[in-house]
């Protein structure tokens, strides 16, 4: 079946619609217990009720603002190690093994250190969300680094341009769609780890709102919080990091221009 | 050391002076124990305004000779002087044009067009931009400063890369096959642009290609080249009028005598 590229945002639609309805459909036909397994509308309302009982705007702040510190740094160390990765063969071997293991372990499994190292502070949360994403952007950045164009290199310095201003007049540039895949990535991890970190080692936070949902067994909150916690995970990665990298695609003439 | 660099025009109708220089230039590369031959050792003299032609199949070592020269390979014996000063390492005095634009896709055409002159105007970017302005209108695209490079056709790209050869001033311009990824109407266009520019400017250029009609087109001076090792096998002036058609009769009759230079035994 074919259908229209333009049309293909009703079937999205209709697709949700359809797991909400079976949701709730689900829920209505009363097989598991209604307080471990809410409606969709429980869950709403009790999403609701966080909001208007002042619970829900500041952990959600709180989240974005560890967030945000967190993948900064995470992102900086990441593209400084990533740059050096891509420059130095010998610098590559070595930590492109290491950030490889490092990268198969669950982002969840850095809160136990976290804990013993930094114990409940949140400089804790940033050390696991700096574990859980430098990797990922170091290896995309490298890799962005090692598959420039060489006729990029080529022009730049039959233009005369010295080896100190390279990285930033040519490297970097040129590497920017692979760097941009990397924070996409790096995002993803860092969302994963900080939410994990938020489960055991705060007071406040979307992690902490969900481990709140769990001992006060209320499901409706827990199922909530996911649910927004997929969302705004989504949301950055489409509408942030799915934008500027189309729009690098494009730029770089690596993507057709009328592919909506 | 002698200063062959000679200011005066008057001069420079009369005996142009000597801009590049190769002396006893050769290469080899060595495969495993053994040591190939790449190239025989060249003599040549390039003077100053001329548009030179290596002409030749592919594997004669024509774009060797053309990367020595910008750089971007080591001679394995010789010497290579440009207005009498040995040269090293690729710089703008020596500007490559490639065959692919290699045109930056983060910068606009403009910025393109002012990559390369960071050293002559280090802190002055309104000034970096009015000369890169200058050498857009040469090749007909100054209208066209802000746009992105991927919105350009593949006529335009070249043109853009070719303004942006042209603006750092170098002193030798060396070009690789530019046009082979163009149709033959941009071809065309490309060879009337390129002949303007040279006359505009009397800049030296050396020009890499396989195609004798483009070399009759374009070149003051065709060097035919051989493979295995390379070397030159003759030197032909041509002194057509110009600006010469890629398509008169009198240039594919020079492109056959230069065909049959290349076939020619000795």
């Amino acid at each position: 079946m074919r259908v229209p590229p333009s049309r293909i945002k009703y079937f999205v639609l209709g697709f949700y619609i359809v797991i909400l309805a079976s949701w709730q459909a689900l829920f209505s036909a009363q097989i598991i217990p209604d307080f471990l397994f809410p409606s969709p509308l429980q869950v709403a309302q009790r999403l609701w009720e966080l909001t208007t009982d002042n619970y829900l705007w500041p952990s959600v702040k709180a989240t974005f603002q560890r967030m945000g510190i967190g993948f900064s740094i995470a992102a900086s160390i990441g593209l400084l190690l990533g740059v050096v990765m891509g420059m130095s063969r010998v610098a590559n071997s070595c930590l492109r093994s290491l950030f490889l293991g490092l990268q198969t372990l669950p982002t969840a499994a850095w809160v136990p250190v976290s804990l013993l190292i930094f114990g409940l502070s949140d400089r804790g949360i940033y050390f696991v969300i700096i574990m859980s994403s430098a990797p990922a952007v170091a290896l995309a950045a490298s890799d962005g680094i090692q598959h420039i164009p060489l006729i990029y290199l080529r022009v730049a310095r039959t233009l005369g341009t010295p080896g100190y201003a390279m990285p930033a007049r040519v490297i970097l540039p040129a590497s920017l769609p692979s760097i941009v895949t990397g924070l996409k990535l790096g995002w993803t991890l860092a969302w994963h780890g900080g939410v994990s970190a938020e489960l055991i080692k705060s007071s406040i936070g979307l992690g902490f709102l969900l481990q709140m949902g769990r001992e006060l067994n209320d499901a409706a909150q827990v199922i909530g919080i996911m649910v927004l916690t997929i969302l705004f995970g989504l949301l950055l990665d489409r509408f942030v990091f799915g934008l500027i990298q189309k729009r690098i695609l494009v730029r770089w003439g690596l993507a057709p221009r009328s592919n909506d | 050391m002698e200063d062959t660099q000679s200011n005066s025009p008057a001069s420079a109708v009369v005996t142009p002076s000597v801009k590049l220089k190769l002396t006893q230039v050769s290469k080899t590369y060595s495969e495993g124990t053994q040591a190939v031959a790449a190239l025989d050792p060249v003599n040549l003299e390039i003077r100053e305004g001329e548009f030179v032609i290596f002409f030749g199949p592919s594997g004669c070592g024509k774009s060797t000779l053309l990367n020595i020269i910008a750089g971007f390979e080591d001679v394995t014996e010789g010497e290579i002087t440009l207005d009498g000063r040995p040269v090293e390492g690729p710089d703008h005095d020596r500007l490559m044009m490639f065959q692919e634009h290699g045109l930056f896709p983060w910068l606009n055409v403009i910025q393109n067009v002012m990559f390369g002159l960071k050293r002559q105007f280090r802190f002055k970017p309104r000034a970096r931009r009015a000369h890169a302005r200058q050498f857009l209108q040469m090749v007909h695209l100054g209208e066209f400063e802000k746009v992105r490079i991927h919105e350009l056709s593949g006529g335009m790209k070249q043109r853009v890369a070719l303004a942006r050869a042209l603006a750092p001033d170098p002193k030798v311009l060396l070009v690789d096959e530019p046009f082979g990824a163009l149709d033959a109407i941009t071809r065309a266009k490309l060879y009337g642009d390129l002949q303007e520019i040279h006359q505009r400017t009397r800049k030296t250029i050396i020009l890499v290609t396989h195609d004798a009609r483009e070399a009759a087109c374009l070149g003051d001076r065709v060097l035919v080249f051989s493979g295995r090792p390379g070397r030159i096998k003759a030197d032909i002036s041509i002194n057509l009028p110009r600006p010469r058609d890629i398509n008169a009769p009198v240039v594919a009759e020079c492109a056959a005598g230069i065909m049959a230079q290349l076939e020619s035994t000795g």
